[in-house]
Protein backbone atom coordinates (compact mmCIF):
# COMPACT_ATOMS: atom_id res chain seq x y z
CA UNK A 1 0.00 0.00 0.00
CA UNK A 2 2.75 2.41 1.06
CA UNK A 3 4.86 1.32 -1.88
CA UNK A 4 2.01 2.02 -4.26
CA UNK A 5 1.49 5.47 -2.81
CA UNK A 6 5.20 6.17 -3.02
CA UNK A 7 5.27 5.09 -6.64
CA UNK A 8 2.33 7.44 -7.26
CA UNK A 9 4.17 10.35 -5.65
CA UNK A 10 7.28 9.65 -7.72
CA UNK A 11 5.21 9.46 -10.89
CA UNK A 12 3.55 12.76 -10.03
CA UNK A 13 6.91 14.35 -9.30
CA UNK A 14 8.25 13.12 -12.63
CA UNK A 15 5.22 14.37 -14.53
CA UNK A 16 5.60 17.72 -12.83
CA UNK A 17 9.30 17.91 -13.61
CA UNK A 18 8.55 17.14 -17.26
CA UNK A 19 5.91 19.84 -17.40
CA UNK A 20 8.30 22.27 -15.69
CA UNK A 21 11.03 21.69 -18.25
CA UNK A 22 8.52 22.04 -21.06
CA UNK A 23 7.11 25.30 -19.72
CA UNK A 24 10.44 26.90 -18.88
CA UNK A 25 12.13 25.88 -22.14
CA UNK A 26 10.78 28.57 -24.51
CA UNK A 27 11.58 31.44 -22.14
CA UNK A 28 14.97 29.95 -21.33
CA UNK A 29 15.79 29.47 -25.01
CA UNK A 30 14.98 33.11 -25.76
CA UNK A 31 17.02 34.34 -22.80
CA UNK A 32 19.94 32.11 -23.77
CA UNK A 33 19.94 33.30 -27.37
CA UNK A 34 19.33 37.03 -26.90
CA UNK A 35 20.72 37.68 -23.44
CA UNK A 36 23.16 35.08 -22.09
CA UNK A 37 24.97 34.48 -25.36
CA UNK A 38 25.49 38.20 -26.09
CA UNK A 39 26.57 38.64 -22.47
CA UNK A 40 29.29 36.02 -22.93
CA UNK A 41 30.15 37.66 -26.27
CA UNK A 42 30.45 40.98 -24.42
CA UNK A 43 33.00 39.37 -22.15
CA UNK A 44 34.93 38.12 -25.18
CA UNK A 45 34.60 41.35 -27.22
CA UNK A 46 35.94 43.32 -24.28
CA UNK A 47 39.21 41.39 -24.55
CA UNK A 48 39.65 42.22 -28.23
CA UNK A 49 40.36 45.28 -30.31
CA UNK A 50 37.67 44.33 -32.83
CA UNK A 51 36.46 47.09 -35.16
CA UNK A 52 33.25 45.30 -36.12
CA UNK A 53 34.40 44.76 -39.70
CA UNK A 54 37.25 42.24 -39.92
CA UNK A 55 36.11 38.63 -39.48
CA UNK A 56 38.69 37.73 -36.84
CA UNK A 57 38.69 39.85 -33.68
CA UNK A 58 42.30 40.54 -32.54
CA UNK A 59 42.72 39.35 -28.96
CA UNK A 60 44.38 41.92 -26.71
CA UNK A 61 43.74 40.59 -23.21
CA UNK A 62 43.03 43.24 -20.61
CA UNK A 63 44.43 46.10 -22.69
CA UNK A 64 41.00 47.78 -23.03
CA UNK A 65 40.59 47.88 -19.28
CA UNK A 66 44.10 49.26 -18.83
CA UNK A 67 43.36 51.91 -21.45
CA UNK A 68 40.29 52.99 -19.49
CA UNK A 69 42.47 53.90 -16.53
CA UNK A 70 44.42 56.40 -18.62
CA UNK A 71 41.54 57.59 -20.80
CA UNK A 72 40.60 61.05 -19.53
CA UNK A 73 37.22 60.77 -21.25
CA UNK A 74 36.38 57.75 -19.13
CA UNK A 75 37.14 59.58 -15.90
CA UNK A 76 35.14 62.57 -17.09
CA UNK A 77 32.19 60.33 -17.97
CA UNK A 78 32.56 58.50 -14.66
CA UNK A 79 32.45 61.81 -12.78
CA UNK A 80 29.24 62.70 -14.63
CA UNK A 81 27.83 59.28 -13.76
CA UNK A 82 28.72 59.90 -10.12
CA UNK A 83 26.93 63.26 -10.09
CA UNK A 84 24.01 61.59 -11.81
CA UNK A 85 23.89 58.72 -9.32
CA UNK A 86 24.06 60.92 -6.21
CA UNK A 87 21.66 63.72 -7.22
CA UNK A 88 19.56 61.58 -9.52
CA UNK A 89 18.93 59.06 -6.73
CA UNK A 90 18.60 61.40 -3.77
CA UNK A 91 16.21 63.87 -5.42
CA UNK A 92 13.48 61.40 -6.48
CA UNK A 93 13.71 59.67 -3.08
CA UNK A 94 13.33 62.92 -1.12
CA UNK A 95 10.63 64.40 -3.36
CA UNK A 96 8.89 61.04 -3.57
CA UNK A 97 8.84 60.53 0.17
CA UNK A 98 7.69 64.10 0.83
CA UNK A 99 4.81 63.90 -1.63
CA UNK A 100 3.81 60.40 -0.58
CA UNK A 101 3.64 61.43 3.09
CA UNK A 102 1.65 64.56 2.19
CA UNK A 103 -0.84 62.44 0.26
CA UNK A 104 -0.96 59.76 2.92
CA UNK A 105 -1.58 62.00 5.90
CA UNK A 106 -4.75 63.41 4.51
CA UNK A 107 -4.94 65.38 1.29
CA UNK A 108 -7.96 65.78 -0.94
CA UNK A 109 -7.92 64.29 -4.45
CA UNK A 110 -5.30 61.62 -3.77
CA UNK A 111 -6.18 59.63 -6.89
CA UNK A 112 -5.85 62.66 -9.18
CA UNK A 113 -2.48 63.61 -7.69
CA UNK A 114 -1.25 60.06 -7.94
CA UNK A 115 -2.17 59.96 -11.63
CA UNK A 116 -0.54 63.34 -12.29
CA UNK A 117 2.72 62.40 -10.56
CA UNK A 118 2.91 59.00 -12.17
CA UNK A 119 2.22 60.14 -15.73
CA UNK A 120 5.80 61.23 -16.54
CA UNK A 121 7.08 57.80 -15.57
CA UNK A 122 5.08 56.06 -18.31
CA UNK A 123 5.85 58.52 -21.11
CA UNK A 124 8.42 57.46 -23.72
CA UNK A 125 11.89 58.93 -23.14
CA UNK A 126 11.91 60.34 -26.66
CA UNK A 127 8.80 62.42 -26.01
CA UNK A 128 10.11 63.52 -22.62
CA UNK A 129 13.36 64.57 -24.29
CA UNK A 130 11.54 66.55 -26.98
CA UNK A 131 9.25 68.35 -24.51
CA UNK A 132 12.11 69.32 -22.22
CA UNK A 133 14.33 70.43 -25.09
CA UNK A 134 11.56 72.93 -25.87
CA UNK A 135 11.27 73.97 -22.23
CA UNK A 136 15.04 74.66 -22.17
CA UNK A 137 14.98 76.46 -25.54
CA UNK A 138 17.25 79.52 -25.25
CA UNK A 139 14.85 81.89 -27.05
CA UNK A 140 11.31 80.58 -26.67
CA UNK A 141 11.69 78.13 -23.78
CA UNK A 142 9.58 78.38 -20.65
CA UNK A 143 12.49 78.28 -18.18
CA UNK A 144 13.88 81.49 -19.63
CA UNK A 145 10.41 82.97 -20.06
CA UNK A 146 9.70 82.48 -16.38
CA UNK A 147 13.12 83.80 -15.35
CA UNK A 148 12.58 86.91 -17.46
CA UNK A 149 9.10 87.38 -16.06
CA UNK A 150 10.32 87.40 -12.47
CA UNK A 151 13.23 89.73 -13.23
CA UNK A 152 16.00 87.15 -13.20
CA UNK A 153 16.98 87.81 -16.81
CA UNK A 154 20.62 87.40 -15.87
CA UNK A 155 20.08 83.71 -15.20
CA UNK A 156 18.45 82.98 -18.55
CA UNK A 157 20.66 80.94 -20.87
CA UNK A 158 20.76 78.10 -23.37
CA UNK A 159 20.46 75.41 -20.77
CA UNK A 160 21.26 72.41 -22.96
CA UNK A 161 23.76 74.28 -25.12
CA UNK A 162 26.13 75.41 -22.40
CA UNK A 163 28.65 73.01 -20.88
CA UNK A 164 28.11 74.33 -17.33
CA UNK A 165 24.37 73.68 -17.25
CA UNK A 166 23.73 70.90 -19.77
CA UNK A 167 24.33 67.97 -17.42
CA UNK A 168 22.10 69.40 -14.71
CA UNK A 169 19.40 70.30 -17.21
CA UNK A 170 19.25 66.71 -18.48
CA UNK A 171 19.47 65.40 -14.91
CA UNK A 172 16.53 67.60 -13.88
CA UNK A 173 14.54 66.06 -16.72
CA UNK A 174 15.43 62.58 -15.51
CA UNK A 175 14.41 63.46 -11.95
CA UNK A 176 11.14 64.83 -13.30
CA UNK A 177 10.53 61.52 -15.05
CA UNK A 178 11.36 59.42 -11.97
CA UNK A 179 9.99 60.96 -8.79
CA UNK A 180 6.40 59.87 -9.54
CA UNK A 181 7.51 56.24 -9.44
CA UNK A 182 8.83 56.83 -5.91
CA UNK A 183 5.63 58.62 -4.84
CA UNK A 184 3.37 55.81 -5.99
CA UNK A 185 5.41 52.98 -4.49
CA UNK A 186 5.98 54.83 -1.20
CA UNK A 187 2.30 55.71 -0.95
CA UNK A 188 1.37 52.06 -1.35
CA UNK A 189 3.91 51.06 1.30
CA UNK A 190 2.64 53.71 3.71
CA UNK A 191 -0.77 52.01 3.78
CA UNK A 192 0.79 49.29 5.94
CA UNK A 193 2.34 51.61 8.50
CA UNK A 194 1.20 51.03 12.08
CA UNK A 195 -0.64 54.21 13.04
CA UNK A 196 -0.63 53.37 16.76
CA UNK A 197 3.13 53.79 16.77
CA UNK A 198 2.81 57.15 15.02
CA UNK A 199 0.22 58.28 17.57
CA UNK A 200 2.38 57.09 20.44
CA UNK A 201 5.32 59.07 19.11
CA UNK A 202 3.14 62.15 18.80
CA UNK A 203 2.02 61.82 22.41
CA UNK A 204 5.68 61.49 23.40
CA UNK A 205 6.23 64.87 21.78
CA UNK A 206 7.94 63.85 18.51
CA UNK A 207 7.50 66.47 15.78
CA UNK A 208 6.49 65.64 12.24
CA UNK A 209 10.05 65.21 10.97
CA UNK A 210 11.05 63.05 13.93
CA UNK A 211 7.96 60.90 13.45
CA UNK A 212 8.80 60.50 9.77
CA UNK A 213 12.45 59.60 10.31
CA UNK A 214 12.13 57.47 13.45
CA UNK A 215 8.69 55.89 13.20
CA UNK A 216 7.40 55.89 9.63
CA UNK A 217 10.60 55.42 7.60
CA UNK A 218 11.85 52.31 9.48
CA UNK A 219 8.51 50.65 8.78
CA UNK A 220 8.75 51.14 5.02
CA UNK A 221 12.52 50.53 4.90
CA UNK A 222 12.40 47.40 2.66
CA UNK A 223 10.39 49.32 0.06
CA UNK A 224 12.58 52.38 0.49
CA UNK A 225 15.71 50.32 -0.18
CA UNK A 226 14.07 48.65 -3.17
CA UNK A 227 13.20 52.00 -4.76
CA UNK A 228 16.73 53.20 -3.98
CA UNK A 229 18.19 50.17 -5.77
CA UNK A 230 16.02 50.60 -8.84
CA UNK A 231 16.83 54.31 -9.24
CA UNK A 232 20.51 53.88 -8.38
CA UNK A 233 21.07 51.11 -10.90
CA UNK A 234 19.26 53.28 -13.45
CA UNK A 235 21.79 56.00 -12.64
CA UNK A 236 24.74 53.76 -13.47
CA UNK A 237 23.28 52.68 -16.76
CA UNK A 238 21.77 56.04 -17.75
CA UNK A 239 21.74 56.25 -21.51
CA UNK A 240 18.49 56.98 -23.35
CA UNK A 241 17.68 60.43 -22.02
CA UNK A 242 21.24 61.75 -22.43
CA UNK A 243 21.54 60.22 -25.88
CA UNK A 244 18.23 61.78 -26.91
CA UNK A 245 18.68 65.25 -25.41
CA UNK A 246 22.36 66.05 -25.95
CA UNK A 247 24.09 62.97 -27.38
CA UNK A 248 26.80 63.59 -24.77
CA UNK A 249 27.43 67.19 -25.82
CA UNK A 250 27.94 70.08 -25.97
CA UNK A 251 31.55 69.10 -26.41
CA UNK A 252 31.54 66.22 -23.98
CA UNK A 253 29.82 68.04 -21.12
CA UNK A 254 27.09 65.44 -20.64
CA UNK A 255 29.08 62.36 -21.63
CA UNK A 256 28.29 59.40 -19.38
CA UNK A 257 29.77 55.91 -19.58
CA UNK A 258 26.76 54.71 -21.57
CA UNK A 259 27.00 57.34 -24.31
CA UNK A 260 30.78 57.00 -24.45
CA UNK A 261 30.48 53.23 -24.90
CA UNK A 262 27.90 53.71 -27.65
CA UNK A 263 30.06 56.28 -29.41
CA UNK A 264 33.09 54.01 -29.34
CA UNK A 265 31.21 50.99 -30.66
CA UNK A 266 29.00 52.53 -33.31
CA UNK A 267 30.66 55.80 -34.32
CA UNK A 268 34.38 55.20 -33.83
CA UNK A 269 34.25 51.50 -34.79
CA UNK A 270 35.98 50.55 -31.56
CA UNK A 271 33.67 47.65 -30.77
CA UNK A 272 36.08 45.98 -28.35
CA UNK A 273 36.70 49.11 -26.30
CA UNK A 274 33.03 50.13 -26.33
CA UNK A 275 31.96 46.72 -25.10
CA UNK A 276 34.57 46.79 -22.34
CA UNK A 277 33.17 50.16 -21.22
CA UNK A 278 29.60 48.87 -21.21
CA UNK A 279 30.70 45.85 -19.19
CA UNK A 280 32.48 48.13 -16.75
CA UNK A 281 29.19 49.86 -15.92
CA UNK A 282 27.62 46.57 -14.85
CA UNK A 283 30.67 45.62 -12.80
CA UNK A 284 30.67 49.00 -11.04
CA UNK A 285 26.99 48.79 -10.14
CA UNK A 286 27.14 45.21 -8.83
CA UNK A 287 28.55 45.98 -5.34
CA UNK A 288 25.80 48.55 -4.76
CA UNK A 289 23.10 46.13 -5.87
CA UNK A 290 24.46 43.43 -3.58
CA UNK A 291 24.81 45.71 -0.54
CA UNK A 292 21.34 47.21 -0.96
CA UNK A 293 19.86 43.77 -1.52
CA UNK A 294 21.47 42.49 1.69
CA UNK A 295 20.16 45.46 3.63
CA UNK A 296 16.71 44.95 2.21
CA UNK A 297 16.71 41.29 3.14
CA UNK A 298 17.85 42.07 6.67
CA UNK A 299 15.01 44.56 7.11
CA UNK A 300 12.46 42.11 5.78
CA UNK A 301 13.72 39.47 8.22
CA UNK A 302 13.70 41.90 11.12
CA UNK A 303 10.12 42.76 10.33
CA UNK A 304 9.14 39.11 10.04
CA UNK A 305 11.09 37.96 13.09
CA UNK B 1 -5.83 48.52 -1.63
CA UNK B 2 -7.05 51.87 -0.39
CA UNK B 3 -5.03 54.87 -1.36
CA UNK B 4 -6.77 57.31 0.94
CA UNK B 5 -4.37 56.92 3.85
CA UNK B 6 -5.54 56.67 7.41
CA UNK B 7 -9.03 57.44 8.48
CA UNK B 8 -7.62 58.79 11.69
CA UNK B 9 -6.37 62.18 10.62
CA UNK B 10 -3.73 63.84 12.70
CA UNK B 11 -5.21 67.14 13.86
CA UNK B 12 -4.06 69.32 11.01
CA UNK B 13 -3.95 73.03 11.49
CA UNK B 14 -5.42 74.95 8.53
CA UNK B 15 -2.06 76.53 7.69
CA UNK B 16 -0.12 73.26 7.27
CA UNK B 17 -3.05 71.97 5.30
CA UNK B 18 -2.81 74.92 2.89
CA UNK B 19 0.96 74.52 2.53
CA UNK B 20 0.46 70.83 1.89
CA UNK B 21 -2.09 71.48 -0.84
CA UNK B 22 0.16 74.12 -2.38
CA UNK B 23 3.17 71.78 -2.55
CA UNK B 24 1.05 69.04 -4.08
CA UNK B 25 -0.44 71.42 -6.62
CA UNK B 26 2.98 72.75 -7.59
CA UNK B 27 4.33 69.28 -8.27
CA UNK B 28 1.18 68.22 -10.09
CA UNK B 29 1.53 71.27 -12.31
CA UNK B 30 5.19 70.44 -12.91
CA UNK B 31 4.29 66.86 -13.85
CA UNK B 32 1.56 67.86 -16.26
CA UNK B 33 3.19 70.87 -17.90
CA UNK B 34 5.50 69.10 -20.42
CA UNK B 35 2.75 66.77 -21.70
CA UNK B 36 0.43 69.78 -21.97
CA UNK B 37 3.09 71.65 -23.92
CA UNK B 38 3.20 68.77 -26.41
CA UNK B 39 -0.59 68.73 -26.69
CA UNK B 40 -0.80 72.49 -27.09
CA UNK B 41 1.89 72.65 -29.76
CA UNK B 42 0.34 69.76 -31.67
CA UNK B 43 -3.10 71.36 -31.92
CA UNK B 44 -2.16 74.96 -32.73
CA UNK B 45 -2.06 76.25 -36.29
CA UNK B 46 1.30 75.83 -38.08
CA UNK B 47 1.68 79.61 -38.58
CA UNK B 48 1.00 80.20 -34.92
CA UNK B 49 3.61 77.62 -33.94
CA UNK B 50 6.12 79.23 -36.30
CA UNK B 51 5.73 82.72 -34.86
CA UNK B 52 5.44 81.81 -31.17
CA UNK B 53 6.63 78.21 -30.89
CA UNK B 54 5.78 77.31 -27.33
CA UNK B 55 2.93 79.59 -26.32
CA UNK B 56 0.07 77.64 -24.82
CA UNK B 57 -3.27 76.98 -26.53
CA UNK B 58 -3.38 80.19 -28.59
CA UNK B 59 -5.16 78.63 -31.56
CA UNK B 60 -6.75 75.40 -32.63
CA UNK B 61 -6.19 73.31 -35.75
CA UNK B 62 -5.64 69.68 -36.62
CA UNK B 63 -3.31 70.65 -39.46
CA UNK B 64 -0.14 69.52 -37.68
CA UNK B 65 -1.65 66.18 -36.84
CA UNK B 66 -2.87 65.71 -40.40
CA UNK B 67 0.58 66.65 -41.70
CA UNK B 68 2.32 64.23 -39.35
CA UNK B 69 -0.09 61.45 -40.27
CA UNK B 70 -0.02 61.89 -44.04
CA UNK B 71 3.26 63.58 -44.92
CA UNK B 72 5.70 62.79 -42.11
CA UNK B 73 5.14 59.01 -42.22
CA UNK B 74 3.59 58.81 -38.79
CA UNK B 75 0.74 56.56 -39.96
CA UNK B 76 3.40 54.09 -41.03
CA UNK B 77 5.35 54.50 -37.78
CA UNK B 78 2.13 54.00 -35.84
CA UNK B 79 1.41 50.73 -37.61
CA UNK B 80 4.98 49.57 -37.00
CA UNK B 81 4.68 50.42 -33.31
CA UNK B 82 1.61 48.19 -33.14
CA UNK B 83 3.34 45.41 -35.10
CA UNK B 84 6.27 45.50 -32.66
CA UNK B 85 4.57 46.11 -29.32
CA UNK B 86 1.57 43.79 -29.57
CA UNK B 87 3.31 40.51 -30.51
CA UNK B 88 6.20 41.12 -28.12
CA UNK B 89 3.76 41.81 -25.28
CA UNK B 90 1.80 38.62 -26.00
CA UNK B 91 5.05 36.67 -26.10
CA UNK B 92 6.26 38.16 -22.81
CA UNK B 93 3.03 37.29 -21.01
CA UNK B 94 2.78 33.74 -22.40
CA UNK B 95 6.45 32.83 -21.91
CA UNK B 96 6.75 34.50 -18.51
CA UNK B 97 3.59 32.83 -17.21
CA UNK B 98 4.78 29.41 -18.34
CA UNK B 99 8.29 29.89 -16.99
CA UNK B 100 7.00 31.51 -13.80
CA UNK B 101 4.91 28.43 -13.10
CA UNK B 102 7.79 26.09 -13.83
CA UNK B 103 10.17 27.98 -11.55
CA UNK B 104 7.60 28.36 -8.78
CA UNK B 105 6.01 24.93 -8.56
CA UNK B 106 7.85 22.28 -10.57
CA UNK B 107 11.02 20.73 -9.21
CA UNK B 108 13.37 19.75 -12.03
CA UNK B 109 17.07 19.28 -12.42
CA UNK B 110 18.97 22.56 -12.75
CA UNK B 111 15.93 24.69 -11.97
CA UNK B 112 17.63 27.07 -9.56
CA UNK B 113 20.62 27.51 -11.81
CA UNK B 114 18.39 28.36 -14.78
CA UNK B 115 16.37 30.74 -12.65
CA UNK B 116 19.46 32.62 -11.49
CA UNK B 117 20.75 32.74 -15.04
CA UNK B 118 17.48 34.33 -16.08
CA UNK B 119 17.48 36.78 -13.19
CA UNK B 120 20.83 38.09 -14.43
CA UNK B 121 18.58 39.85 -16.92
CA UNK B 122 17.29 42.06 -14.08
CA UNK B 123 20.83 42.99 -13.08
CA UNK B 124 22.56 43.66 -16.36
CA UNK B 125 21.50 46.85 -18.14
CA UNK B 126 20.47 46.38 -21.74
CA UNK B 127 23.23 48.51 -23.15
CA UNK B 128 25.87 46.13 -21.78
CA UNK B 129 24.76 43.56 -24.34
CA UNK B 130 23.50 45.91 -27.05
CA UNK B 131 26.78 45.91 -28.98
CA UNK B 132 27.35 42.12 -29.25
CA UNK B 133 23.62 41.66 -29.81
CA UNK B 134 23.84 43.88 -32.87
CA UNK B 135 26.49 41.69 -34.48
CA UNK B 136 24.73 38.51 -33.40
CA UNK B 137 21.46 39.60 -35.03
CA UNK B 138 23.37 40.51 -38.17
CA UNK B 139 24.93 37.06 -38.24
CA UNK B 140 21.57 35.34 -37.71
CA UNK B 141 20.02 37.38 -40.51
CA UNK B 142 17.61 38.94 -38.00
CA UNK B 143 18.91 42.49 -38.26
CA UNK B 144 16.30 44.77 -39.80
CA UNK B 145 13.55 42.17 -39.48
CA UNK B 146 10.33 42.46 -37.47
CA UNK B 147 10.85 39.05 -35.94
CA UNK B 148 14.33 39.97 -34.69
CA UNK B 149 13.14 43.19 -33.05
CA UNK B 150 10.09 41.45 -31.54
CA UNK B 151 12.26 38.72 -30.00
CA UNK B 152 14.70 41.26 -28.56
CA UNK B 153 11.85 43.35 -27.12
CA UNK B 154 10.40 40.18 -25.59
CA UNK B 155 13.75 39.37 -24.04
CA UNK B 156 14.01 42.81 -22.40
CA UNK B 157 10.82 42.14 -20.37
CA UNK B 158 11.15 38.42 -19.83
CA UNK B 159 13.28 38.33 -16.68
CA UNK B 160 11.04 40.80 -14.90
CA UNK B 161 7.89 39.07 -16.15
CA UNK B 162 9.04 35.62 -15.09
CA UNK B 163 10.10 36.90 -11.69
CA UNK B 164 6.74 38.58 -11.20
CA UNK B 165 4.61 35.63 -12.33
CA UNK B 166 6.70 33.24 -10.25
CA UNK B 167 6.05 35.25 -7.10
CA UNK B 168 2.29 35.02 -7.72
CA UNK B 169 2.38 31.28 -8.43
CA UNK B 170 4.35 30.68 -5.22
CA UNK B 171 1.54 32.21 -3.16
CA UNK B 172 -1.15 29.75 -4.32
CA UNK B 173 -1.92 27.25 -1.52
CA UNK B 174 -0.99 23.62 -2.23
CA UNK B 175 -4.47 22.35 -1.34
CA UNK B 176 -5.97 23.38 -4.68
CA UNK B 177 -3.37 21.45 -6.60
CA UNK B 178 -3.74 18.37 -4.41
CA UNK B 179 -7.53 18.38 -4.63
CA UNK B 180 -7.37 18.49 -8.42
CA UNK B 181 -4.83 15.66 -8.44
CA UNK B 182 -7.10 13.49 -6.27
CA UNK B 183 -9.83 14.18 -8.82
CA UNK B 184 -7.56 12.70 -11.45
CA UNK B 185 -6.46 15.86 -13.25
CA UNK B 186 -3.22 15.64 -15.20
CA UNK B 187 -0.32 18.02 -14.45
CA UNK B 188 -1.09 19.92 -17.64
CA UNK B 189 -4.77 20.23 -16.69
CA UNK B 190 -3.83 21.42 -13.21
CA UNK B 191 -1.66 24.16 -14.73
CA UNK B 192 -4.31 25.23 -17.25
CA UNK B 193 -7.52 24.95 -15.26
CA UNK B 194 -6.52 25.25 -11.61
CA UNK B 195 -3.44 27.46 -11.44
CA UNK B 196 -3.84 29.86 -14.36
CA UNK B 197 -7.14 31.34 -13.12
CA UNK B 198 -5.36 32.40 -9.90
CA UNK B 199 -2.88 34.58 -11.77
CA UNK B 200 -5.27 36.10 -14.30
CA UNK B 201 -5.09 39.58 -12.83
CA UNK B 202 -1.33 39.35 -12.36
CA UNK B 203 -1.01 38.43 -16.03
CA UNK B 204 -3.20 41.44 -16.82
CA UNK B 205 -0.86 43.67 -14.84
CA UNK B 206 2.13 42.25 -16.69
CA UNK B 207 0.39 42.79 -20.03
CA UNK B 208 -0.11 46.48 -19.30
CA UNK B 209 3.41 46.94 -18.00
CA UNK B 210 5.11 45.06 -20.84
CA UNK B 211 3.03 46.81 -23.48
CA UNK B 212 4.05 50.25 -22.24
CA UNK B 213 7.71 49.24 -22.07
CA UNK B 214 7.64 47.74 -25.56
CA UNK B 215 5.68 50.62 -27.06
CA UNK B 216 8.06 53.16 -25.51
CA UNK B 217 11.26 51.28 -26.33
CA UNK B 218 13.59 53.45 -28.31
CA UNK B 219 16.98 51.80 -28.53
CA UNK B 220 15.89 48.40 -29.88
CA UNK B 221 14.21 49.75 -33.04
CA UNK B 222 16.84 52.45 -33.49
CA UNK B 223 19.71 49.95 -33.44
CA UNK B 224 18.21 46.77 -34.83
CA UNK B 225 15.83 48.19 -37.46
CA UNK B 226 18.26 50.55 -39.21
CA UNK B 227 16.70 50.22 -42.66
CA UNK B 228 13.63 52.25 -41.77
CA UNK B 229 11.05 49.92 -43.25
CA UNK B 230 9.78 48.85 -39.81
CA UNK B 231 10.57 52.07 -37.96
CA UNK B 232 8.14 52.67 -35.05
CA UNK B 233 7.00 55.98 -33.54
CA UNK B 234 9.81 56.37 -31.02
CA UNK B 235 12.62 55.92 -33.53
CA UNK B 236 10.76 58.03 -36.11
CA UNK B 237 10.37 60.83 -33.59
CA UNK B 238 14.02 60.69 -32.62
CA UNK B 239 15.16 60.92 -36.23
CA UNK B 240 12.72 63.77 -36.90
CA UNK B 241 13.86 65.61 -33.76
CA UNK B 242 17.54 65.25 -34.58
CA UNK B 243 17.05 66.21 -38.22
CA UNK B 244 18.40 69.43 -39.68
CA UNK B 245 15.14 71.04 -40.72
CA UNK B 246 13.29 71.16 -37.48
CA UNK B 247 9.55 71.44 -37.96
CA UNK B 248 8.09 71.79 -34.51
CA UNK B 249 4.43 71.36 -35.46
CA UNK B 250 4.68 67.84 -36.94
CA UNK B 251 7.19 66.91 -34.22
CA UNK B 252 4.61 67.82 -31.58
CA UNK B 253 1.87 66.02 -33.50
CA UNK B 254 4.06 62.92 -33.80
CA UNK B 255 4.77 63.06 -30.08
CA UNK B 256 1.06 63.31 -29.42
CA UNK B 257 0.37 60.26 -31.60
CA UNK B 258 3.06 58.39 -29.66
CA UNK B 259 1.75 59.21 -26.20
CA UNK B 260 -2.01 58.99 -26.83
CA UNK B 261 -2.08 55.17 -26.63
CA UNK B 262 0.24 55.32 -23.62
CA UNK B 263 -2.05 57.73 -21.79
CA UNK B 264 -5.15 55.73 -22.76
CA UNK B 265 -3.64 52.50 -21.42
CA UNK B 266 -2.35 54.34 -18.38
CA UNK B 267 -5.74 55.83 -17.49
CA UNK B 268 -7.74 52.67 -18.14
CA UNK B 269 -5.32 50.27 -16.50
CA UNK B 270 -3.37 52.28 -13.93
CA UNK B 271 -4.54 49.96 -11.17
CA UNK B 272 -3.10 46.92 -12.95
CA UNK B 273 0.03 48.84 -13.80
CA UNK B 274 0.60 49.68 -10.16
CA UNK B 275 -0.01 46.05 -9.24
CA UNK B 276 2.67 45.03 -11.70
CA UNK B 277 5.12 47.51 -10.24
CA UNK B 278 4.41 46.52 -6.67
CA UNK B 279 4.57 42.82 -7.43
CA UNK B 280 7.87 43.04 -9.22
CA UNK B 281 9.29 45.48 -6.77
CA UNK B 282 8.06 44.65 -3.32
CA UNK B 283 7.32 40.96 -3.27
CA UNK B 284 10.86 39.93 -4.10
Amino acid sequence: MAAVREAGVTATRRAKARLGVLLAAPAMALMALFFLFPLVSAGYFSLTSWNGVVPQAPFVGLRNFVEMLTDGQVWHALANNAIWIVIGTAAPLVIGLLLAVLLWSGARGVLAYRLAFFLPYVLPQVVIGIAWTWIYDPVYGWVNKVLNAIGLDALARGWLGEPDTALFAVLATAIWATFGFAVVIFLAALQNVDLDLVDAARIDGANALQRLVHVVLPQIMPVFLMVTTVILVGGFSVFDIVFIMTGGGPGNATEVLGTYAFENAFTLNRVGYGTALALMVTLLSLPFVIILNRMQRRHVQEKAG
Amino acid sequence: MTITGSSRRPGQTPSTSAVRQLVLLAFAFLSLFPPLLILSTAIRTPEDVRTAPFDLFTSFSVENIAAAWTRANFSEYFLNSVLLAVPSTVLVVVLATAAGYAFARCAFLGRDLLFYAMMLGLLVPFFTIMIPLYFQLRQLGLLDTLIGAILVLTMTQLAFGTFMMRSFFIDIPNEFEQAARVDGASEWQIFLHVMLPFVRSAAGALTVFAFLQNWNNFLVPLLYLPGGEYRPLTAGLYLLASGRTLDIGPLAAGSLLTVLPVIAVFLVAQRQLLRGFMAGAVKG
